[in-house]
């Protein structure tokens, strides 16, 4: 796969010093399967995107989803809810900067959160929240754009959803 | 010697003359006792600090940095990245405190601005301040509800408001200096006094609207005229002048002039963002045809024969992109000048010559008197001249140019929405400009994809030129009620009782700017949600203009729909961002005429009463200028929440609730001094939400409040659970959080929430008399007075 810019999606969103590494999509799956308490957050352009299907290919692979905005209604329609729960966005993130929160199942705060069907300039912003106010969470983004304010994130792919598609395959295929 | 003291005196031997003087070296004559002072008149950064603790521990702000380093002096740039401090010791959070209070300080000035400057114009205009009483006729004796809260003052004339608008300029500078670099490090201190900021917003805006209202006699109370709404109400057969600002009177003088020497029949004036708002209350021949989102497409579609601006939310490039298709520019405000030439005391025709002939592209005229003569000869003169030529891309130009784009993805790049522009552009190319058409209302007309576009394709000519291919600029013609101001106080008598019980579940207030993620339909679509489940919906600003060129499957606009009455399913214009000051005093009268409760100087104990009993909501969907965060800031120290758009995120901050955490739920009673739970309501003071369908929802569990009855509450209840199964497919995680009995739960639903409460939550019932006889946490109790203020307690617990 040719290599990927690292240029925020929104060219102007250079939040500072310290930028999302572009990471490959099979490092990015390691991550997630090493975590011990990983959250999938699925926003409001988990269709449009075409990752729907991908997202629930990770929920059945044990990892709970918060599907944010009106992502719910696209699993609704698939049909898959087992560990899928609906929450307002910037209401989980601030939950999860806190470390005594006790999560969507009441277990504990989760350690890694990994990014998709995002609608980008909103998930920077709590991308950023978390970047620099829950040094306690791993921010993952597997959105077809390169996401600064994550800790890895893919790069720009938005115009090729094909390759995009094959490299949640590679995520998946770690996990 | 006699010591004079200023008041009112009769004379001795002279029958029916009586002496006023009002001040006398300082020393002014004392206010007519109308009612106690509360607690806290004319309150200074520390006085209600207490509150908004109150409130901050409450919902405490969330940060979402929009850049992790500062630059704000010359020991910078630092870098703050991971909450670390600075050069002058200021951490990353508190950076963010210290920035939402700059932007609410700008939105504030921009609004006290415009009533200072609107007292010189009154001045010059009208004539002094004194001679101008304030009166709204029989049905408002609550004149200035903000004023009478916050300042004690109950003003009688415009010189009274001009006194208290110094109080609220006094308090500004005072809040500027605290951001100076050092001193306030505490991000809740910065959050204080940016709820200060937004109380000063608030009545600025009052004073503001009182004025204007009073000085240029705008109509008040329902059923006001259906005025033109929407780009396609131009009417291109006349000359049309466009005005464009916040600032009304250089409009008013326009519509004088065409009235005075009837040209009607000549002349169109239209306008974007609130000035049309303002001048259509002066004269409804004013069509409201664009909110801020649709500026640049009207300017570029060549519809304006002269541009009059003023001040706020008026494009910064206007000179040059007017100069694209030659409307001269009149700037009529200082703030706001371009580095044209103030041509005030001028001959009016050598002005017009000068813009007629292209020899200055624009001119600046500070005097509104002097406005109305020269927009109006200006764009009779360049009607003739600018009609022969089409301002539209011809359909080989639009051919030429959709072929030439080589779907680099540049534009898209640049685009705040993202939007693909390629895409469009493609399919453009192969003979079909609906998806441009599409964009066309999704795309803000920023204008930034043209400035990188490598094929210099004219993006938003391509998109003025598909929607008119589509017939959608054409067929852009809706109406709008003209704006109507305060609610009387006989409205608020009659829905006092049922806002307060919760049988009208709620009040859902759009306001503000068209930032929207996703277009103008989502405005329309939550106006006409909530007035046909009854709420009452009053609107300001763009948000307004843009719900009346939407309609209906009948082709009806919401204004067509429903009335402009402040009660149950009622819509409201009140005006333009200045007047939603009326949604606030709409608040405080209920507090005020319905509930009693003594309003002079008694900030804190209004604002907790509105937000434990009032059911209000403000939304924002498109919220973006630093006014809209002043704003906010205004409506949540005053206990109202209010929901913004995705885009808000880039204001940095949120005020959330979290309940999970059930210590933040308690209140007082104010009977005993009893903690009491209550339960997470309103859960958010400021939320971002990330669709219109998560929207529509939360704005209906925000209008929960602690002391709903059972009726009230099993009615927001029945809208929130409906909501959720209508726009996110299933019933919300959280709706038993907000059950405290079984009667709380709707009726139509109820054997079906009780099964759930059984199996979900563990809750024990009595299936034989349908009880919940274990389980909710929150408990009604009818004689319940809550309060969050400890002094609000009449006797303590022993
Ligand atoms: S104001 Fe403080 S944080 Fe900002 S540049 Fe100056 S020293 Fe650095
Ligand atoms: S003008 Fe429209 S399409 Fe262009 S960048 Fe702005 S919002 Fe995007
Ligand atoms: S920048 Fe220009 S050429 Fe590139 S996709 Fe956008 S419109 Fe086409």
């Amino acid at each position: 796969m040719a290599e990927l810019k690292m240029a925020p999606f929104n060219a102007g969103n250079v939040p500072g010093p310290k930028m999302g590494r572009v990471t490959a999509p099979a490092v990015i799956g390691k991550m997630i399967k090493r975590a011990k308490r990983p959250l999938l957050i699925c926003g409001s352009n988990i269709e449009k995107h075409g990752s729907i299907d991908k997202a629930i290919e990770i929920g059945k692979k044990g990892i709970p989803i918060a599907a944010t905005g009106n992502a719910i209604v696209a699993f609704r329609k698939k049909g898959y809810t087992d560990n899928v729960k609906y929450a307002l966005l910037t209401d989980l993130v601030n939950c999860l900067c806190d470390p005594e929160w006790k999560g969507l199942d009441g277990k504990g705060n989760y350690d890694t959160v990994i990014f998709i069907g995002s609608l980008y300039y909103l998930v920077s912003g709590v991308l950023s929240s978390i970047k620099n106010f829950a040094p306690h969470l791993k921010a993952l983004a597997i959105d077809p754009y390169y996401q600064p304010n994550a800790e890895m994130t893919f790069g720009d792919i938005w115009k090729k959803q094909d390759d995009y598609l094959a490299m949640l395959d590679e995520v998946i295929g770690e996990l | 010697m006699v010591k004079l003291k200023a008041g009112i005196f009769d004379i001795e031997d002279l029958e029916n003359v009586q002496i006023e003087i009002k001040e006398i070296m300082g020393e002014k004559m004392p206010e007519e006792e109308w009612a106690l002072m509360g607690p806290t008149p004319k309150p200074k950064i520390p006085d209600l600090r207490y509150w908004d603790r109150i409130l901050l521990k409450r919902y405490p702000p969330f940060y979402a940095p929009q850049c992790d380093t500062c630059i704000l002096c010359t020991m910078g740039k630092c870098d703050l990245t991971g909450n670390k401090n600075g050069a002058c010791g200021i951490s990353l959070e508190a950076t963010q405190g210290r920035f939402v209070l700059l932007a609410c300080m700008i939105g504030t000035s921009a609004h006290i601005g415009h009533g200072r400057h609107m007292f010189h114009d009154i001045k010059s205009m009208r004539g002094p301040l004194d001679k101008i009483p304030i009166d709204f006729g029989s049905e408002v004796n609550i004149e200035a509800p903000l004023t009478r809260l916050i300042a004690g003052v109950k003003p009688k004339t415009l010189a009274d408001l001009e006194n208290v608008l110094n109080y609220v300029e006094e308090n500004i500078v005072q809040l500027g200096d605290s951001l100076h670099t050092g001193q306030e490090g505490s991000a809740l201190d910065f959050e204080s006094k940016a709820y200060q900021m937004g109380m000063l917003d608030s009545i600025g805006k009052e004073i503001s609207d009182i004025s204007q209202m009073m000085a240029f006699k705008f109509p008040i109370g329902p059923n006001r005229p259906l005025c033109d709404a929407g780009m396609g109400t131009l009417d291109t057969n006349k000359a049309v002048v466009f005005v464009i600002g916040h600032n009304a009177p250089p409009a008013t003088d326009i519509c004088d002039y065409v009235s005075d020497n009837n040209l009607d029949d000549k002349i169109d004036i239209g306008g974007s963002c609130c000035t049309s708002l303002d001048a259509n209350r002066y004269s409804a021949k004013v069509k409201l045809a664009a909110g801020l989102g649709r500026q640049l497409k009207v300017i570029r579609a060549g519809l304006a024969d002269c541009i009059v601006v003023d001040e706020q939310c008026v494009r910064a490039d206007l000179l040059s992109q007017a100069k694209k298709v030659q409307s001269p520019v009149i700037f009529t405000n200082d703030k706001n000048m371009h580095n044209m030439e103030i041509r005030d005391g001028d001959d009016p025709d050598k002005i017009v010559e000068d813009l007629v002939s292209g020899k200055v592209p624009g001119v600046v005229l500070l005097d509104p008197r002097n406005v109305g003569e020269v927009a109006v000869k200006t764009a009779m003169k360049m009607k003739d001249i600018r009609r022969k030529n089409n301002w539209l891309l011809s359909d080989e130009n639009f051919k030429k140019y959709a072929e030439s784009c080589t779907n680099c993805g540049t534009c898209t790049y640049q685009c705040p929405q993202g939007i693909d522009v390629g895409k469009a552009n493609k399919k453009a190319a192969e003979g079909d400009p609906s998806a441009l058409s599409d964009q066309f209302d999704i795309c803000i007309g920023c204008g930034r994809c043209e400035q990188v576009c490598p094929q210099n394709i004219p993006i938003i000519d391509m998109y003025t030129k598909a929607a008119y291919m589509t017939g959608r600029i054409q067929n852009e013609k809706g109406k709008i009620r003209q704006a109507r101001g305060p609610i009387f106080d006989t409205e608020i008598r009659n829905v006092g009782a049922p806002l307060v019980l919760g049988t009208i579940p709620g009040i859902i207030a759009p306001i503000g700017c068209g930032n929207y993620p996703n277009g103008t339909r989502d405005v329309y679509t939550i106006v006409k949600e909530f007035a046909s489940r009854g709420y009452i919906v009053p609107m300001t600003g763009c948000m307004l203009i843009d719900a009346g060129f939407q309609k209906n499957e009948e082709g009806k606009t919401v204004f067509e729909e429903y009335d402009d009455v402040f009660d149950k399913g009622g819509v409201l214009n009140i005006g333009s961002c200045v007047a939603n000051a009326h949604i606030h005093d709409a608040a405080i009268k209920v507090a005020n005429i319905f509930a009693q409760r003594n309003i002079r100087g008694n900030y804190a104990e209004i604002a907790d009463y509105i937000l434990n009993r009032l059911g209000a909501c403000g939304v924002a969907w498109g919220a973006m200028s630093q006014k809209a965060a002043s704003i906010a800031a205004g409506f949540n120290r005053l206990g109202v929440p209010a929901v913004v758009g995705p885009h808000s995120i880039k204001y940095r901050r949120s005020f959330m609730g979290r309940k999970d955490k059930e210590e933040d739920w308690y209140v007082y009673d104010a009977r005993n001094g009893e903690r009491v739970y209550v339960g997470p309501v309103p859960e958010h003071l400021l939320v971002v939400a990330e669709t219109i369908e998560e929207c529509i929802p939360l704005m209906a569990k925000l209008c929960m409040r602690a002391a709903d009855t059972p009726a009230g509450r099993s009615i927001k209840l029945t809208h929130y659970i409906d909501l959720n199964q209508k726009y996110l497919g299933g019933y919300p995680d959280d709706w038993h959080y907000f059950v405290r009995s079984e009667a709380d739960l709707p009726m139509a639903k109820k054997a079906e929430l009780l099964q759930i409460l059984e199996s979900d939550q563990g809750w024990k019932i009595d299936w034989k008399l349908k009880k919940i006889v274990e389980g909710p946490k929150v408990r009604y109790d009818p004689s319940f007075d809550p309060t969050n203020i400890k002094d609000l307690i009449r006797a303590k617990k022993e």
